[in-house]
């Protein structure tokens, strides 16, 4: 990347970022969704016996295997955010501007795609302390970071699969419509709510290759026990850097101004 | 070299052809006019130029640079206004220009939007949210944008679209310091006729993607233009080997080359007494329009009411 395509990252980026209450009401919906599901969820299960958490959660609350679950899961909402900036651009004309100035199209995606990421990211600050204040256990260590760095890059892979459905389009519906999409079957084919010794061979097939699990199990790892896992760490940043490219492809060839 | 060179440009969205075979070119220097009713390809035809869309067949030549394949260079050599008004409402005039000034690679970018806002007369809002703009504000700052790094040619579309009249001759003066001050070349397109006249050194009139006449203003004048004489009589008239555009009861359109020179012989044959009204309009551009296309400007869409009213809820959102 040239230096000056890099300074045209920054400038996007820096809008981007500074852009958060402009989407008050996702804002508060991405960080309001996860909130419930812990509260809820995170409490339904939790009269389980102690035995019964500790052979098949390994923790002997479900809440603190929850949560580690639930971020996870929503990293699927956080990639949303994106896309949902990329439609207001083509709607007020913005990016019209942009694509008239001398930047190439892929470090337009680039900056919506990590700007996107940025926002979704408010999320994990909030619901740790929630989850933390809940009775989640919660190791405060360096892996802690390295997973919410994990988080980020997963949301960025998610972002790049948003915006190559609204490269060409400006519908408002697609990006909800694609989080709906792919939220539930990510989600249950994953181990973010269930231990994998609940599921059906072919579900655990499906779990193995799924981003969420490797992303949840890792997170469990990183904030249970405070150990780390860098095999999957890197398997993430595959699958994140495998639709990013992905993404900056489509993005040079097909996004449209309009 | 041309600054802007068409050649038999088309484009089509899908079966609808919106640009047709259109051929002129822009002079550097110049301040250029694109005249056409709605919908007649102008902003089709500036977004070819500036790379946003791709010509479906022809050819656009920008500084002798080929569009479709040196799309990046030309795209640093050119300024651009929307008809939309696009800044970012949430950041501050500053802030819009730095942006700018970062995806062009505009080096002393502080100094220079410090001193185009001078140039404009918003040097005193230079730190306030674009939000509270008035649009004759905002399409001020839009100008000091596309001119920040320092283009050849800047490429306006319908300047003055949705300006009351004091901002609209304040945007024609801008328009003619930066081309006079600047050395800028101007291509602008524009509904109204009268802005085409005063502004521009040439023009070309486009309906329905294709060219309907090319001259400068004068010679539009001279070869196209008729006087119109509107007449209101008591009793019908016969009005034999006078050329009638309209009539309705007993109004009468009458086109003449020179309207002073044949009234005295028309109210004689109409006869004084049963004349009730008559005026004259004389010849300018909207008559050129008429009498090459069969329409006036407000028959051939004009200034689109629900398109301004949109315009101008989005450039306050
Ligand atoms: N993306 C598009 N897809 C389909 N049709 C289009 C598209 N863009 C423009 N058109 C059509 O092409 C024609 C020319 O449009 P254009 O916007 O160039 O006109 P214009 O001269 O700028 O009109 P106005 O004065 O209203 O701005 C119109 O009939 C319009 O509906
Ligand atoms: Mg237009």
């Amino acid at each position: 990347m040239s230096l000056r395509s890099m300074d045209q990252l920054l400038a996007l980026y820096y809008r981007e970022v500074t852009k958060v209450y402009l989407s008050v009401f996702t804002l508060v919906v991405t960080i309001v969704q996860p909130l419930i599901w812990i509260v809820f969820f995170g409490s339904s299960l939790s009269g389980l016996p102690t035995f019964f958490l500790e052979s098949y959660f390994h923790t002997n609350n479900y809440l603190s295997f929850l949560l580690p679950g639930e971020l996870s899961v929503s990293s699927i909402s956080m990639g949303m955010m994106a896309s949902m900036s990329l439609v207001q651009d083509k709607r007020l004309g913005y990016l019209k501007r942009v694509m008239v100035s001398p930047t190439r199209n892929y470090v337009i995606f680039l900056a919506k795609v990590l700007g996107g990421a940025t926002r979704g990211l408010i999320q994990v600050p909030i619901l740790l302390v929630a989850g933390y204040l809940m009775g989640a256990q919660i190791a405060f260590s360096a892996y802690l970071f390295l997973w919410v760095t994990a988080v980020f890059l997963v949301s960025m892979g998610f972002s790049s699969i948003y915006f190559m459905f609204n490269a060409t389009s400006a519908d408002w519906q697609r990006p909800g419509l694609i989080m709906n999409l792919m939220t539930m079957p990510l989600m249950f084919s994953s181990t973010a709510l269930f231990p994998k010794e609940f599921f059906p061979w072919w579900l655990k097939l499906i779990s193995d290759v799924n981003p969420l699990t490797y992303l949840a199990e890792l997170g469990r790892l990183a904030l249970i026990q405070g150990a780390f896992d860098w095999t999957s760490f890197i398997a993430l940043m595959g699958f994140a850097a495998f639709f990013l490219a992905i993404g900056a492809v489509v993005a040079e060839y097909k996004l449209t101004p309009e | 070299m041309r600054a802007i060179l068409l050649e038999n440009v088309t484009k089509k969205f899908g079966d609808f052809t919106a640009v047709d075979g259109l051929s002129f070119h822009v002079d550097e220097g110049e301040i250029f006019g694109l005249l056409g009713p709605n919908g007649a390809g102008k902003t089709t035809t500036i977004k070819m130029i500036t790379g946003l869309l791709r010509p479906t067949s022809g050819r656009i030549e920008v500084l002798g640079m080929d569009v479709t394949k040196e799309t990046m260079r030309v795209k640093e050599r050119l300024g651009w206004v929307s008809s939309e008004v696009i800044l970012d409402d949430d950041l501050t005039a500053m802030q819009n220009l730095w942006i700018q000034a970062k995806l062009y690679g505009v080096k002393n970018w502080k100094e220079r939007a410090e001193n185009l806002l001078r140039f404009f007369g918003l040097e005193g809002f230079k730190d306030s949210k674009v939000k509270g703009f008035s649009t004759g504000m905002r399409k001020k700052l839009e100008i000091a944008m596309a001119l920040l790094h320092s283009p050849e040619i800047i490429l306006m579309d319908e300047p003055t679209v949705g300006l009351d009249v004091v901002s609209r001759k304040a945007v024609w003066e801008v328009i003619t310091r930066v081309n006079k001050e600047l050395k800028v070349t101007v291509l602008l397109t524009t509904h109204y006729l009268e802005e085409a006249d005063s502004l521009c050194n040439r023009i070309v009139i486009i309906n329905r993607g294709k060219k309907v006449v090319e001259g400068t203003p004068e010679e539009l004048k001279n070869s196209y233009a008729y006087d119109v004489i509107e007449l209101e009589s008591a009793v019908p008239l016969k009005l034999n080997g006078w050329d009638v555009i309209y009539s309705d009861g007993n109004k009468y359109r009458i086109r003449v080359k020179d309207a002073a020179s044949v009234l005295p012989s028309l109210i004689m044959e109409v006869g004084p007494q049963n004349l009730r009204k008559i005026s004259v309009k004389r010849a300018s551009l909207d008559s050129v329009f008429i009498s090459l296309t069969g329409l006036s400007l407000e028959e051939a869409g004009g200034i689109d009411e629900r398109k301004l009213q949109m315009i101008l809820r989005r450039a306050r959102r």
